[in-house]
Parts: structure tokens; sequence; C-alpha cells
């Protein structure tokens, strides 16, 4: 070489303090679930062990996410640069409370699907890729919520998508196919309307670091690219959120694969949406966001009521579940509209509520289907007197759902309807309470024909339906599998209780988190240094 | 008044919910003996309450409770006045005698624990309704009473007519707590208040809001749904599906009236306005009359309470709303006797019917032998509700007339309302108490015997209340009545009633004439019974049979609904998408009128000119092909073409990536095409070839148009200064993109890496599992049992 | 130069968005590979275009002589590159297991999840 090589001083390029250790809790999510989902695929034919070692990791990626959390609701802001080159060359992990608190729910109702899975998974499915698929979305997932950059947002996206594509597909039967297709295919333009906008904005502005974008945005001199950036932005993540006219992917997959698939899917695919949402729309392109607020508006309402009205038109109990997936969705996206700290309070909260609910309203009806062997309404039935415990943990989930008290989904309601009313947005306030009733009678159909009455269609007054030689329930050698089921159900059903009963706590992060996005000081502080923000 | 830090108030609300939780475990141990040990519980929260009493009568009021939710200002608060005191004692007291009676109504029930449970996360939750001081925390409550009164009506859940009558009440009552909550959000937007307290001690800040209409309407939806107001009051009597304690306890005497304590709560703050004057009277005295005449059309002994439940509180809705100080002291006065006689008269047709087997009023007769302390029951009920003295139902009358005769305005109108509806109630009184015990004893479905003490003491107690409380009206006067009324009129009341009228008035008058025609109706009544019958079957639609409709209706316009906007066809989805992606694409530019600005020509050189046409060759080839093969071969063209452009604009490395992939894509399209047997020909109807080339065209130019825009903006290229000055001088590499790849933004490329990992094994699944038909997915096809995980398995092909 | 090559990849959009409209899963694919190729040539005119010189520091020089090709832009399509071929292996494999199970690849005719005159749901109480 003919220059010689030296160590200069790099300060005006890297950071050149260490990595504080806890910080490493930024990026110990991506580490974790890549080396548990390598280690999975390593042990590819041991399907009895993968449940364990899935089990253990997700369990350790919950504690990781929770010391995160903790971490930052202390510090604030984390930033972490990936190499420890100076932002915003280098690509930055930061994390704000909304991040933390989306990744550690995230990694709870994970933690939850590989316990369910436990029972849901056969062989076939372990061989080839249940759990390493998994784990992977989880790589995803949290980076997603946890990246500071807006092309490696990107590339997460991709890695969560590619991976609920082999999650979808595992089983091979028709449905799922056909399924497959319609939703590969309509992601997959999703994604890329979501790479095109980067790629425009990176023409535009020449920076991808989410701290560093705001300031340039701002500095630009004419409205129509922007606008029209932001437009494709919401258009990308609104189809990756379900929300309407884009929707049409969902209705058409989620009720294919089993339920530990379309739980996780239902839990977290759409929020990974709406909390890219929260970050382009609000964060990123604040300014932009008021001009598209009426459309946000219109599109939250036409999602929340057309898919409670979906929810209410359907015979099969999972395509019902999958449009309640829509509605609740356009109660996020009203949230996003409003766009002030109590409404983004609100949509946070939902978002967290929505993960913990709909996850485990698949599980309820995976379990329901199981005992009785059918997915479809008519033929439903009895389930009340057959495992009143299943029952509980409907009603308590419907309750939730339908943002009745005590549980999570209340909170989360009350605190959207109150941010529409305080800021003049009426109609908006109205439409939530309109597409909680309507949700409210679908449910309560549900569960009427599911549980209460004596057995399927037909079953005369006054008679329960037999469902004693399907003994199920008890016999021997799926006591494991259920088990596991149970638990997974218990815990998701638990956490939407307690944070009904004790919200304080969870309202004060995502307020923490709300506050963060519509004045990112804070972030663009922990980024750059400066105010709030810690080196 | 606390216990470890914890108001005492707190606990006694709570208190029922723990009981809920005992009560399955007490049942399985002491069967239906467990309601003594349970009834212990509302008992001592009644005494809780009651401890008040004296305080309170002084017009002392008390907010206790613990900051719950301080993030969002919600606080776990209860509110005791004279208002709050009376219903709570009301709640808990009757609470006390129905946890009896059901130990004896649901005796030997297999599901009487559950039942029991039940009625205490009901209880709990009224507590709070009445007590509650947090507009959020209170409306929790409410809607837990409406979730608790679904699982009661419905909790003979085999029965279809039992999970209609749930489901009616449910969205009823549901949809209204709704239209409340909106209501409350916007009091405590306006007032800036949370507290009940404070929110009555507003003045005049709601009625001079701008949101006034808006809060009222609300409001009004809320407690009428509740509260079974014309046209929302067909859900009350098909709720009597619900076993009879909890027609008793929730559909008469407490959770029904809940909506008119909201009125009466609110009235301070809401009313004295002429929309409040003119809605509450209106809806109320319709509700009346169309309450007592269906009653009396009724001959099931349940069915006709319910109805005059439904009267009555249509009469305290009206007397809340008339705007008179003594009116709403009628009111109280009627709401406390009401809750006494109506539930001791729902227990004695519960003990009819489980002693005898029938509620029917043709069926039944002569029980007074069989069932004396019943029939003392329902007499001293009956003479209460009557309005006679010497009872508390007697008293109520006379001040209520007071209230209405001396009205200004409309005094005629709401006395002759409130008279007739009154004459109406005292006869099915009588029906349902007499009828069944005089006369010749009829042969029941069961032989007729007395039942347990367990049942009859109920409703004893609450009758004997009624009396009582007229004979010492010189102390529940001041002490429970006065501060009631003083705390919904918003000024202290005196609370000074006698059980003999002081002068010989109006109300005395009027009081003859409501007894002497209700004496006439309940000696004609089976005539009378006819002719409202007739005048049902000529109308021929009711609400209860819209509700059926409204369902319906919903049901199949979603249905509609969905089938257009989820049509299951992957060409509209794609069509949709890709309009909306146009639009967003052009909208802004034509909305703001900012295309991009005209360009030069662009100063290509002649070779660069060759390439770029050898990609728009290639792709009109892939467009027009005819053949499979062609449009691959196409696509390659077109692929290398791109390839070599990005050779020209300096970028050899992904030139040479994007030759590889081009290559492999052509290869395995291929493959995988020779395997398929397709048409090859794109057959799109002209029309569609048409509306396609319009959307892919406007698409195309939204792309292409906003690209130019973009590029029209002068760069920031500070990143790849930086990687510039950098790559070799800290990072030690001289290859800037590769530098960039493995070191800058190392961590897409560690994502990238994933995302092909991922796809193979998801490849690999895809060609290898076979699919085994299984209508559950996960699930053997049969439906039947889990199978263990084993290996190897079947299904995996080899 | 960026307005020609934002023409030319105006063309290449519409051109695939034209092939995706077909109901025929193999023209979707088609599309879906030209639309990548309209991506990565979007991104890499959006950091503008130099001719010629590939950003490579010289063997003599610690940081690059004269203007070269903005890197940025390469590397991010490198990356994006790698992902949507993968994504359309994926999707091609998914076409033709489809194909095999449902005997079609006209996309209008996969009715399997969302079958034709599907039940209505159930009525009463």
């Amino acid at each position: 070489m003919a220059v010689s090589e030296h160590t200069a001083d790099v300060s005006h390029a890297m950071i050149t303090t260490p990595v504080a250790t806890a910080d490493w809790l930024v990026v110990s999510p991506i580490i974790i679930t890549i080396l548990g989902g390598v280690i999975c695929l390593m042990m590819r034919k041991q399907t009895k062990i993968q449940p364990r070692i899935a089990i253990a990791t997700l369990g350790l990626l919950m504690l990781s996410n929770f010391g995160l959390l903790a971490r930052v609701m202390d510090k604030g802001v984390i930033t972490m640069v990936m190499g420890q080159w100076l932002p915003p060359y280098g690509i930055a992990f930061t994390v704000d409370a909304t991040g933390a608190m989306l990744a550690l729910i995230a990694s709870i109702v994970a933690f939850a699907t590989a316990l369910y899975g436990v029972g849901d998974s056969d062989a076939a499915s372990r061989r080839y890729g249940f759990y390493p698929f998994l784990m992977l979305l989880m790589t995803g997932v949290s980076g997603t919520f946890l990246t500071g950059d807006i092309f490696n947002l990107y590339v997460w996206f991709e890695v969560l998508l590619i991976s609920s594509f082999g999650l979808l597909i595992l089983g091979s039967d028709k449905a799922q196919l056909d399924g497959a297709v319609k939703y590969g295919i309509l992601n997959l333009i999703a994604t890329t309307l979501f790479l095109i906008a980067t790629g425009y904005l990176y023409g535009l502005v020449g920076t991808l670091n989410m701290a560093d974008i705001p300031r340039s945005v701002a500095a630009l001199p004419n409205h129509a690219p922007i606008t029209t950036v932001a437009m494709l932005y919401l258009l990308a993540f609104a189809m990756k959120a379900a929300a309407f006219p884009v929707n049409f992917w969902l209705p058409a997959s989620y009720h294919t694969p089993r339920i530990a698939v379309a739980g996780v899917f239902a839990g977290l695919l759409t929020k990974v949406g709406i909390y890219a949402l929260m970050r382009t729309m609000v964060m990123l392109l604040p300014v932009h966001h008021a001009l598209l607020a009426h459309v946000l508006a219109v599109v939250a309402v036409a999602t929340m009521i057309s898919g409670a009205l979906g929810a209410m038109a359907q015979s099969d109990l999972r395509r019902a579940l999958g449009y309640l997936v829509i509605s609740s969705i356009g109660s996020m996206l009203a949230g996003i509209a409003v766009s002030t700290a109590l409404s983004l309070t609100g949509t946070i909260l939902y978002a967290i509520h929505s993960i913990i609910v709909m996850t485990g309203l698949y599980f309820v009806t995976g379990m329901a289907g199981r005992m009785s062997g059918t997915f479809a309404l008519r033929e439903l039935g009895g389930l009340y007197g057959k495992s009143p415990l299943l029952a509980l943990a409907f009603i308590i989930l419907a309750m939730s759902f339908s943002g009745l008290p005590p549980t999570s989904g209340f909170w989360a309601k009350v605190l959207l309807v109150d941010a529409s009313l305080k800021s003049d947005w009426p109609w908006l306030a109205g439409s939530i309470l309109v597409a909680g009733f309507l949700t409210t009678i679908a449910l309560a159909r549900i569960g009427l024909y599911a549980f209460w009455r004596g057995g399927p269609e037909g079953t005369p007054d006054g008679t329960a339906f037999a469902y004693a030689e399907n003994a199920d329930m008890t016999a021997p050698d799926v006591t494991a599998a259920y088990t596991g089921m149970w638990l997974a159900l218990g815990l998701l059903v638990g956490l939407s209780l307690f944070i009904g009963l004790a919200p304080d706590g969870l309202v004060a992060i995502a307020k923490t988190g709300a506050a963060g996005l519509v004045d990112p000081s804070g972030y663009i502080g922990s980024v750059f240094g400066g105010t709030g923000g810690h080196p | 008044m606390a216990l470890f830090g914890v108001d005492y108030t707190v606990i006694a609300v709570l208190a029922p919910f723990a009981a809920a939780l005992a009560a399955p475990t007490m049942v399985r141990v002491f069967k239906h003996n467990a309601a003594w040990v349970l009834a212990i519980v509302p008992a001592l929260v009644f005494l809780h309450f009651f401890r008040y009493v004296g305080a309170v009568s002084h017009g002392e009021t008390f907010t206790e409770g613990f900051a719950w939710v301080p993030a969002y200002g919600v606080n776990f608060t209860f509110f005791l006045d004279g208002l709050a005191v009376l219903f709570a004692l009301i709640v808990s007291g009757i609470g006390t005698l129905i946890i009896l009676y059901a130990g004896g109504y649901m005796k030997g029930h297999a599901q009487q624990g559950r039942f029991l449970s039940f009625l205490f996360l009901f209880m709990g939750s009224m507590l709070g309704v009445v007590t509650g001081s947090n507009l959020i925390t209170m409306f929790i409550f409410w809607e837990l009473t409406s979730i608790t009164s679904f699982l009661l009506i419905g909790f003979d859940h085999l029965r279809t007519a039992s999970r209609r009558a749930a489901m009616q009440a449910l969205v009823v009552t549901g949809g209204g707590g709704l239209a409340l909550l909106a209501g409350f959000l916007m009091i405590i937007s306006v007032t800036g208040k949370r507290e009940m307290a404070d929110v009555i001690a507003s003045g005049d800040v709601l009625r001079e809001s701008a949101l006034y209409t808006p809060i009222l309407i609300m409001v009004l939806l809320g407690a009428f749904t509740k509260s079974a107001q014309f046209p929302f009051h067909f859900w009350l009597p098909n709720a009597m599906e619900a076993p009879t304690p909890v027609s008793a306890y929730l559909h008469s005497a407490t959770m029904v009236k809940a909506g008119v304590y909201l009125l009466m709560r609110l009235n301070p703050v809401l009313g004295d306005t002429s929309a409040w004057m003119t809605v509450l009277p209106l809806f109320g005295g319709v509700t009346l009359l169309v309450g007592t005449l269906l009653a009396v059309r009724q001959s099931d002994l349940k069915m006709m309470l319910a109805y005059t439940t439904v009267a009555s509180l249509g009469l305290l809705v009206m007397l809340t709303g008339a705007g008179s100080e003594v009116a709403i002291e009628g009111a109280v006065l009627y709401l406390f006797a009401h809750a006494l006689f109506k539930g001791a008269l729902f227990m004695v047709a519960g003990l009819v019917d489980h002693e005898t087997g029938t509620r029917d009023l043709g069926r039944l007769g002569g029980l007074r032998k069989a069932m004396p302390i019943t029939f003392l029951c329902a007499v001293l009920a009956a003479l209460s509700m009557g309005g006679l003295p010497p009872f508390i139902g007697f008293i109520a009358k006379e001040v209520l007339y007071e209230g209405t005769w001396n009205l200004a305005g409309r005094s005629e109108l709401l006395t002759a309302v409130a008279v007739t509806g009154n004459a109406l109630m005292l006869a099915a009184a009588f029906a349902v108490a007499f009828k069944p015990f005089l006369g010749k004893p009829t042969k029941t479905p069961k032989p007729a015997h007395e039942g347990p003490v367990l049942m009859w003491i109920g409703p004893l107690t609450l009758a004997l209340c009624g009396l009582a409380a007229a004979v010492g009206v010189g102390w529940s006067g001041p002490s429970l009545l006065g501060p009631m009324a003083g705390a919904v009129a918003g000024v202290p009341v005196e609370g000074d009633y006698h059980l003999i009228p002081a002068h010989i008035g109006a109300p005395l008058y009027l009081s003859l004439v409501t007894v002497a025609a209700g004496l006439f109706v309940f000696w004609q009544i089976d005539a009378v019974r006819r002719g409202m019958a007739g005048v049902l079957k000529a109308i021929g639609w009711g609400p209860d049979r819209g509700f059926d409709q409204f369902i319906s209706l919903v049901v199949r316009f979603a249905g509609a609904f969905t089938a257009i906007v989820q049509p299951g066809k992957m060409q509209i989805y794609m069509n949709t998408v890709f309009v909306v992606v146009a639009a967003a694409l052009l909208v802004p530019m034509i909305y703001y009128g900012e295309g991009p600005s005209m360009p030069t020509m662009p100063d290509f050189r002649f070779y660069e000119w060759l390439v770029l046409a050898l990609v728009v060759i290639g792709i009109i080839a892939v467009l027009a092909a005819r053949t499979r093969l062609i449009a691959i071969v196409s696509l390659g063209i077109q692929g290398f073409a791109v390839a070599v452009l990005y050779m020209l604009f300096g970028a050899p490395d992904l030139s040479f990536t994007q030759f590889m992939v081009e290559t492999l894509s052509v290869v395995i399209l291929a493959l995988v095409m020779t395997r398929l047997n397709l048409t090859a020909k794109d057959n799109r109807p002209f029309s569609e070839t048409i509306s396609h080339m319009i959307i892919a065209i406007a698409g195309g130019i939204g792309f292409g148009a906003l690209l130019m825009a973009v590029t029209q903006v002068p760069f920031d290229s500070r990143l790849s200064d930086f990687f510039a000055a950098n790559s070799r001088v800290v990072a030690h590499g001289r290859n800037i993109v590769n530098v960039i790849i493995v070191d800058f933004r190392g961590l897409d490329t560690l994502g990238e890496i994933s995302v092909v990992m991922v796809t193979g094994l998801a490849i690999l699944a895809l060609i290898r599992i076979r699919s085994r038909g299984s209508k559950v997915p996960g699930n053997p096809p049969t439906g039947g049992p889990l199978k263990p995980v084993s290996e190897p398995h079947p299904e995996v092909a080899s | 130069m960026e307005a020609g090559f934002a023409v030319l990849i105006g063309f290449i959009f519409a051109a695939s968005i034209y092939l995706m409209l077909s109901r025929q899963l193999i023209r979707i694919l088609l599309g879906i590979s030209i639309l990548g190729n309209a991506v990565n040539l979007l991104i890499f005119t959006a950091g503008r275009l130099e001719r010629e010189v590939p950003p490579v520091i010289p063997d003599s020089s610690l940081v690059p002589v004269g203007a070269t090709a903005n890197p940025l832009p390469q590397a991010l399509i490198l990356t994006a590159i790698v992902i949507s071929f993968s994504f359309f292996a994926f999707l091609l494999v998914l076409a033709f297991r489809t194909y095999q199970e449902l005997g079609t690849d006209d996309a209008n005719e996969m009715r399997v999840a969302e079958p034709k005159g599907e039940a209505r749901p159930p009525m009463g109480y």
C-alpha cells in the first residue's frame, strides 16, 4: 500500500466513548432472536427440543426488552450507533418509550405463541421452520421497533415479511397457498412502496437517519414532492396496517394458517404498520401530517366501520377475527389522525392492548376449534358447558376488544374518544363509539353461538350438546400440549385484565412515548447530543 | 375512616367483588345455606353506609378513595351525600335479602355458586355506580352493571329466549353506555372537573356551554336506555327471562334505577332548562302510560310487574324533570317506596312460581291457605304500591300529586298522566297480590305449599319496611328522604312528611280518584286485558320486534357491504391498490400545482441512448410476447440492459449483481414455467386492457414526475461525502460501496442475510410439506384429539 | 440526465403495473421482477447520476480523486436487489405450488380461502 496505515484521530468520524454495558440491550433483541433462530434451524430435526429452545430464547428476549424499557424510562431515549460511526452516518438504533414498550409487548406475545405452538405445531411444521420463522419474525419486529434509520427499517420489514411468508405456508393446504399468494403479492407491493418512498426521501433530504430527517425536511423549498413522499409512506404503511381500502390481503389470508401463526400475525404484523405510521407521519413529516390528517381520519373511520361490519358478516370464526383486527386498526389510525399527545397516547395504548387481545382471541378460537373440530359458527355451540374456563377467557377478551371495563381495551378507547373530542373531531369520536358498539354486537353474537347455546345450530332449547365422547381434554398424551395453550392464553388474558385494573404505569409509558413523537427533541438529542439526550 | 390507608367506603364497594370470588367455593361447601354466610357481606356494607346517615342528613358530603390512574387523572373515588347514601342503602339492603332469597330460589341448581357470584358482581358494580365520584370510575361501574345484567339475564343460557333477552339488554344498555361515555367526557372537558362533588358544584357552566345540547342528548341516551324509557323500554320485560332474584334485584329495585339516579345526580347542573323540563316529562309521561297500559294486558305475574316497573321509571323521570322541588321530593319518596314494594312483589311472584310451578294468573287461585306468609307479604307490598295508607307508597303519592298539582304551567296534563298511571298501577298491584291468593284453589303444576324461610324473609322484610318507613316517617323523612331530595334539587330539603295529611287538599282528592279508578279497573281487569290485547294486535309492530329487524338488517347489510369491499378476486384487489397508488402520487402534485419543471433534453451519449432503448424494447417485448419463452428472454434482455446502465453510471458492483440476479431469475423462471401447462396469451378483454393501461400510465407518470421533481431539488450529499472521506482513513477500505455494506451500514447486510436464509427455508417448506386437508389447520382431518409429536412424520414428503 | 432516467423509470413502472394487473399469476410475477428493476433504478437516480467513475479510492490516495458516483444508493440497492430477488424466488415457487394444488394460475379463480357463495352467518340467537 502506498499510503501508510495510521491510527488517526477518529473522533470526527466515530464515537470514541465506549458503549455503556446496559446500552447493549438496544441491540440484544436482534442478536438473541437471530441466534435462537439459527440454533433452532440447526436442530431442525430435533422437533421436541426446538420448542424448549424457542421458549427459552423468547423468554430471554422478554427479559431483555423489559430491561430496555426500564432503562429508557429511567434515562430517556437511548441511541446506539452500529460500528460506533457518528450519526447520521452509521445506522443508529434509537429507542424511545414507544419503541421499547411495543418491543416488550411483542416479545411477550411471541413468547405466548411459542407456548401455544407446543400444542399447535406438528413435527412437519417444526422441521420446516415453525420456530426459526417465529424467531426471525421477532428479529424483524424488534428491529422495526428499535431502529433509528429509515432504510434499516425497510430491511427489518422485509425480514419480518419473509418470515411471515414462511409461517403462512407451513402446511401447504390449498387455502393456505391461495391466501399466501394474495398476502405475499400485496404485502410485497406495500414494502416496495416503502422502499420507493425511502428512495425519494433520500433524494430529497440526503439522509436516512430518523433524527436527522425532520430537520432536513423543514428546510425543503416546495411542498409537492415531500407531501407526495408522505402520501407514499402513508399508503405503504396503511397497507401493512390493513387500513381500508388496501386491506384485502388480511381477510384473504389470516384464517388460513394454523392458529399459533394467525394469532401472532394478528397481534404483531398490522401493529408494525401502525408504529411505522406514527414514526413517519407524526415524527418525521409533521407538517405534512396536518395536510393528510383528514385523509387519515376518513381512512380511520372507513377502516373501523368496515372491519366491524365484516366481522358481523362472517360465518367462520377465524374470518370474523380477521375483520376485527381491521376494525381495531381503524381506532389506532384515528389517534394518528388527531395527532395530539393525548391521542397518540391512546394509539400506543390501543396498539399494546390490541396486540395482546387479538392474539388472545385467536388462541381462544383455536382451542374452541380443537374442542369442537370446526370453526363454522353454525356448527359451533355448547362450549360454555364444555369448558367454562375457555368461556371466561373469551368473555374477558371480548369485553376487552369491545372496550368494556375493567380491561385494557376500555382505557385505550376512552383515551382515543377523549382526545378526538378535545381536538374537535366529534365525528371521529362518534365513529370510534359506533365501531365499538358494532364489535360488541359481533362478539356477543359469537359468544352466543359458540359458547352459550347448547350445541350446533338446531340443538333444541334446554339441551346441551354431548361433547363427552370427544375427550381430547383429558387424554394423557396431550396434557402437555394443552398446558402450553392454556398458559399462553392465561398470560394474555391476565395481561389484559391487569392493564385494565392497573393501567397507570402503562399510561405513563405511552404518554412519554407520545410526547416524544409529538416533540422529537429528546429523540434528536439522544442521537446528536444536546437537549434531553445522553451521548 | 380507613383501614391500612384504604377508606372503608372503598372496601365496602369492593367487598361484593371479593364475595363473588368466594361464592362458588362457599356453595360447594355449604350448599344453599352458603347464602346465610354470604349475606353477611352486603349486610356489613349496609351497616357501613348506614353510619353516614346522620352526618349526611346534616348536609355533609364525603369524597373518599385514592388516586388510581394519575397519568390520566382518574381517581378511584366515591362521593357520599343524601342521594348516594340512600341508594347505597337500597342496593346493599335489598342485596342482603336477595342473596338469601337466591339461596332458596336456586337451591340445588348445579350453577348456584356461579349465580351468586354474578349477583355479587352486580352488587359491587351497582354500589360503584351510585357512590362513584370520579366520572370515569363511575362510568366503569355503570358498564359493569350492563355486563353483569347481560350475564344474569342469559343465565339460563340453553334457552333461546334467554339469550335473545340478554343480547337485547346488552345492545340497548351497552349502546346507551357508549353515548354516556361521550357525554361524561364532554362534561369533564367543559367543566374541567372529574369528581362528582366538583361537577355538581359547577353551577351554570354546563348549562351555558355550547356543548350543553350534545351533552344532554348523550346523558339522556345513557339514562333512558338504562332506565327503560320509551322507546327503549322493550328490553326490560324481556329481561324477565332471568331467574326471579335477578328480576327483583336488578330489574326492579336497583339497576334500572341507575338511569334515574344519573338524572337526579346531574339535575343541579343539567336541569332547570327548557330542554330538560320538556324532554324528561315527555318521555317519562309516555313511558308511564305505555308501561301501565301494557301491564294490565299481561297475565304472567312477572311480566305484569315488569311493565309496572317500566311505568314507575317513567313516573320517576317525569317527576325529576317536572321542574319543581316538591315534584323532586315526590320522585325521591316514590323511588324509595318503589324499591321496597316492587322488590317484595317480585320475590312474591318468584315464590308463587317456585312453589306452584306457574306464574300464569289464569292458573293460580286460592293460595292464601297454602302460602299464608307469602300472601301477607303480597298484600302489604301491594297496598304500598297502590298508594294506600299506612304505607310509604301513600305518602309518596301525596307528595308527588302535590308536586304535579302546583306546577307552573302543564300541571293539569302531568297530574292527569300521573293519576291515570297510578290508577292502573293499583289495578296491576292488586291483580298480582290478590288474584293468586283469593278465590278457589286451583290445580297447579306443583302442589302449592309455603316457601322456605330463605325465600320469604326477603319480601316480608321489605314489605314491613314499607310500613315502618311510613309509620316512622318522622325519622325516615328528615334522615333519609329529605337529604336525598336535597341532593337532587341542589338546595336543602327539610324532609317533613306526614302519614296523616296535614290538611285536606288537592292531593288527597286526587288520591281518592286514583284509588276509585284503580279499583274499577281491577274489577274489570279481564275486560281491560282483552281490550288492550286487541289494540296491540291492531298495531302489530313494536320495538321488541324492531330489535330483531334491526339486528337482522345490520347483519344483512354487513354481508352485502363486505361482499363488495372484499369480493375475493385478486384482480380487483390489485386494481384498487394501484388506483390508490396513482392517486397518492398525482393528487398532491395537482393539489399544489407543483409539478416538476420542464427538463431540458438529456445529454445522453449515443451508446447510452442505445442501452436505454434496449431497456424499453425488452419491456415492450415482455408486454407483447406471444409465448412464455419470449417473455422470459425479453425479461432477461431488459434486466441485462439495466445492468449495463449501472456499469455506464459508475456502479460496477451493482452491475455485476444485477447480471447475476437476472440470470438466476431467467433460469428459474424458465425451469418452473416449462413445468406448467399454461395459456400463454394475456387474454384480457379490451375494456380491461384500456382501464389497466390508464391505471398503469397514471402510476408511471406519477412515479416519473415525482422522481423528476425530486432530482430537481439541490442534493444534500453529506452522507456520501462522509463515506468518501472516511472509507479509507478510518475503515480501511478502498471500495466505498463495499465499505458501506460491510461497515457503515453493516446491519442492513445482516438483515439481508437473514432474509436470504429464511427464504431458503420457506421455499424448502413450500416444496416439501404436503397438505393433509384438515378442516382445522394443525388438527387432524377429523378434528379429533390431538396427537403427540412423533418422528418420522408420515405427511412429510421424503 | 436524471430527467431522462425519470422518464425511463416512469415507463418501467407503467409496464410493471400493467403486468401486475393481469389475472395470470405468471404475468404478475414478471411485473414484480420488472418492478424491482424500476425501484432500484429509482433509488439510483434519486442519489443523482455521475458518469463512469465508480466510487473507489485510488491506491495512491486517502480519499476519492474528483467526482465519483454516489456510493450510498449503490449500497442500498445491493441490499434491496438481494432482498427482492429472494422474494421473487419465493413467490415463484409459491405460484408453482399453488398451480399444482389448485390447478390454475388465474388469480381470480383462486377461491379456496375466500370461496364463492360462502355460507351466510347464522341469524337468530
